[in-house]
């Protein structure tokens, strides 16, 4: 943090009138001083207003500042990082941090939240937010859950969105399914009736009987949405009595079977994870696959404006709609998955409070909901539902049924290098390299191996 | 006193030539020397020392550690694979483009006219002279696995074919080959060209004279006279081959699962993309000491030393 002094001389207002020589003295203003604070984010097309927000709550608390009497001033300056995705960000922002460099600020996606802390690079948050309630308060207690670590609360949720299997009606009907059993696809699914099997058998008559090349298609890189598929089958990647990580080898291969039996009725593409997003996208909002397993914010950042969808609820839902993770078996839970980005604190931050307070004001809910209506992600605070603005945002509404079954990814320092063995083995089932119980022994092997304190059963 | 003086002068020379040699030593071999030391020795000794740590993803040490080797000897089971993979690469690439495809096109090229070789050798220069990155966009769009891509435009109605090739998932060694080989046969041609080019005319005069074919005067004249030019393409293009990574690394990302990770990628891919720096470190010095051996064995095997000793002059 640098801070940069701007002298203010006091004044002497010299008054000299009527012979009188009466001297009036001012008192003197409290020197002025810049803090300057650079936010580290990563150059996001699905979240712009991240790192704006926080521009924006500079002027707001400079004014409170200014109010107090007090002499500091904040300035942000945003380092834009240009990683292609969040997992590769907090890499790249350890390593900087790991030499003695970088941001007071940062955004992150929660899961790597414990690997800063677990590192002594980033703030622990307890003290200070239970010192300036009034940023903080109505903030969705569940999201923070998302920013906790073994010690404390070490980030501020920025949003939150639900992950979910987008399908697409019209296929459906052309596969000679009828509306009655279309429109109930969602309720079934939360019903636990409508099963991950299910899911495969419609996908099949999809491309059987329908004009569709793909049954259900995922990312074709590390990320939170297949992970969903895993929680179906039970893996929760976390030992709830000691925070370590956890494999559980048969439900692994339970997971994994789910993706080998796609693949080998032809309902996922074998080469999935070799496409590119931009391919999937299309082929899934122009008609070619039954199902894409992703998140409600694609809606506002690709869907709409790239793929020309219909904006309104009426429209979209004539012909797409989307159900939560099914589960495994009948009678299961089904499952969607949260996963926010979050605000987080240098360890090293010279003004902690300052910077605290800072991000307080990027967290007001009127900042946060220009966030959310224009990327379609979900709001942080309670206040926001009643913005009319927030509540004319149906894809935000109908995305928030999902929350009361959604998880999210362990907060473990470690389990963005699991998920990346569990992409890579991933990769190997749908490629036709490894059988579902080998891509499980192939996750349990590296893991063992590469990571530390990993508790297999 | 002439004797004295004798020996003042050639005292004169000898520390004259002396100096002289010292500085020839020092404006010839330094620079090479120097850059040895700077790229080579000091990376070797950095490498051995991170080997030894245990330096994460936050490029911080917490201790000295011999477990990384322990890891690569004892814990490690993609290394077999790693290792297989690699051999097959590394030869594959080596016996079907960078020697045999790089003789077959010196051996075309030198039989047709000036002006029509110079333009064909120019052509399989192209994808040496484009930079890694475009090359390989190149051949994304060529093998992309949908009706889109180059390959399957003319494939799919020329074969019948209903659904795309999917080169990268169903043949992706052959497709690391493939590229890295159209760039690895144009160092073959030229030096092979030039060394045709080398061999005395006369000698394939005589040759027809005798009655010798076209296969005859290259079995006969022309292999014989590129022993010295195989060899060391033979053993640059291995040292090259096993270390570089870069074409594999764009084009399937040493994927599908790992299927085209070869040595040198594998040891970027646990370094840099996992963060395991004392590790890849480990992995990296077996890199070394296996492209040292190769190059032993190369010199030994193919006689270099002969190669490089002083060539004997005819004197009439």
């Amino acid at each position: 943090m640098r801070h940069v002094k701007t002298a203010m001389a006091a004044l002497l207002l010299a008054a000299l009138g009527g012979g009188s020589a009466a001297i009036f003295v001012s008192a003197p203003a409290p020197a002025q001083t810049t803090v300057k604070l650079e936010l580290w984010s990563r150059q996001d097309p699905s979240g712009p207003l991240r790192p704006a927000n926080v521009v924006k709550a500079a002027d707001r608390l400079n004014k409170e500042l200014a109010a107090e009497g007090s002499g500091k001033r904040v300035k942000v300056a945003v380092h834009e990082s240009p990683a292609p995705g969040f997992d590769d960000d907090a890499l790249q922002l350890l390593k900087v941090f790991g030499i003695g460099q970088g941001p007071d600020l940062f955004i992150a996606a929660h899961e790597w939240i414990c690997a800063f802390q677990q590192e002594g690079f980033a703030l622990k948050l307890d003290d200070y937010i239970a010192k300036y309630p009034q940023y903080f308060t109505t903030i969705f207690p569940s999201l923070w859950q998302s920013v906790k670590c073994s010690d404390g609360i070490y980030g501020i949720p920025q949003d939150a969105e639900a992950r979910m299997f987008f399908y697409n009606k019209k296929l459906l009907r052309e596969a000679g399914y009828d509306d009655a059993f279309i429109e109930a696809m969602p309720a079934r699914t939360l019903s636990g009736e409508l099963t991950m099997d299910d899911v495969i058998d419609i996908a099949n008559r999809v491309i059987n009987k329908a004009k569709a090349q793909y049954g259900i298609l995922h990312r074709p890189n590390k990320g939170p949405d297949y992970i969903m598929a895993f929680q179906s089958y039970g893996n929760n990647f976390l030992d709830p009595g000691t925070g370590k990580l956890l494999l559980e080898r048969d439900k692994l291969a339970a997971a994994f079977g789910w993706f080998e039996r796609g693949v080998k009725q032809g309902v996922i593409p074998a080469n999935n994870t070799s496409m590119e997003f931009d391919a999937l996208r299309k082929a899934f909002y122009t008609g070619n696959a039954a199902f894409w397993m992703y998140g409600i914010w694609d809606l506002g950042t690709y869907a709409f404006p790239t793929y020309g969808l219909p904006k309104d609820e009426a429209g979209f839902f004539a012909d797409w709609g989307w159900i939560a993770a099914p589960p495994a078996k009948k009678g299961g839970q089904a499952g969607s998955l949260t996963h926010p980005i979050i605000y987080a604190v240098a360890a090293r931050v010279a003004d902690p409070e300052l910077a605290v307070r800072l991000l307080g004001h990027a967290s007001d809910a009127d900042l946060n909901t220009d966030h959310a209506v224009t990327t379609t992600h979900l709001g942080i605070k309670s206040e926001q539902l009643k913005d009319p603005r927030y509540a004319g945002a149906w894809p935000l509404a109908r995305a928030t049924e999902l929350l009361k079954i959604t998880k999210f990814l362990p907060n473990n320092p470690q389990f963005g290098d699991l998920n990346g063995i569990i992409y890579t083995a991933l990769q190997g089932v749908e490629t036709g390299r490894l059988s579902g119980q080998q891509a499980a022994d192939f996750v349990v092997d590296e893991a063992t191996s590469s990571l530390k304190d990993v508790i297999v059963k | 006193m002439s004797a004295v003086t004798d020996l003042a002068v050639e005292r004169r020379y000898r520390a004259a030539s002396a100096v002289r040699r010292r500085t020839n030593f020092v404006l010839f071999l330094g620079p090479a020397i120097a850059l040895t030391f700077l790229f080579f020795v000091i990376p070797v000794l950095i490498d051995i020392a991170v080997s030894f740590t245990d330096l994460d993803r936050t490029l911080r040490i917490s201790k000295f550690t011999t477990e990384q080797y322990q890891k690569v000897f004892r814990g490690d089971s993609r290394l077999p694979q790693v290792i297989g993979l690699t051999v097959v690469y590394v030869f594959g690439t080596l016996a079907i483009f960078n020697v045999t495809f790089g003789l077959v096109l010196a051996l075309t090229t030198t039989s047709l006219n000036k002006v029509s070789g110079g333009f064909f050798r120019g052509v399989w220069l192209l994808p040496r002279m484009s930079p890694s990155v475009l090359y390989i966009l190149l051949w994304l769009w060529v093998i992309n696995p949908s009706d889109v891509g180059l390959l399957n435009q003319f494939l799919m109605p020329a074969l019948g074919l209903a659904r795309p090739l999917d080169l990268m998932t169903s043949a992706p060694v052959a497709l690391i080959i493939i590229a890295n080989g159209f760039i690895g046969a144009s160092l073959g041609m030229i030096i092979f060209t030039a060394a045709i080019r080398g061999i005395p005319e006369h000698l394939f005069y005589a040759a027809e004279v005798d009655g010798a074919g076209t296969l005859a005067k290259i079995r006969f004249i022309t292999l014989p006279a590129l022993r010295w030019p195989i060899s060391f393409v033979t053993i640059y293009q291995t040292l090259s081959l096993l270390v570089s990574f870069e074409y594999i690394l764009l084009l399937t990302k040493g994927g599908p699962f790992y299927d085209t990770t070869v040595f040198a990628l594998y040891v970027y891919r646990r370094a840099f993309t996992s963060g395991q720096y004392g590790y890849g470190a480990a992995l990296a010095l077996f890199l070394i000491v296996i492209g040292a051996a190769a190059a032993l064995l190369g010199w030994r095997f193919f006689d270099f030393k002969r190669l490089l000793q002083h060539p004997r002059i005819e004197v009439h």
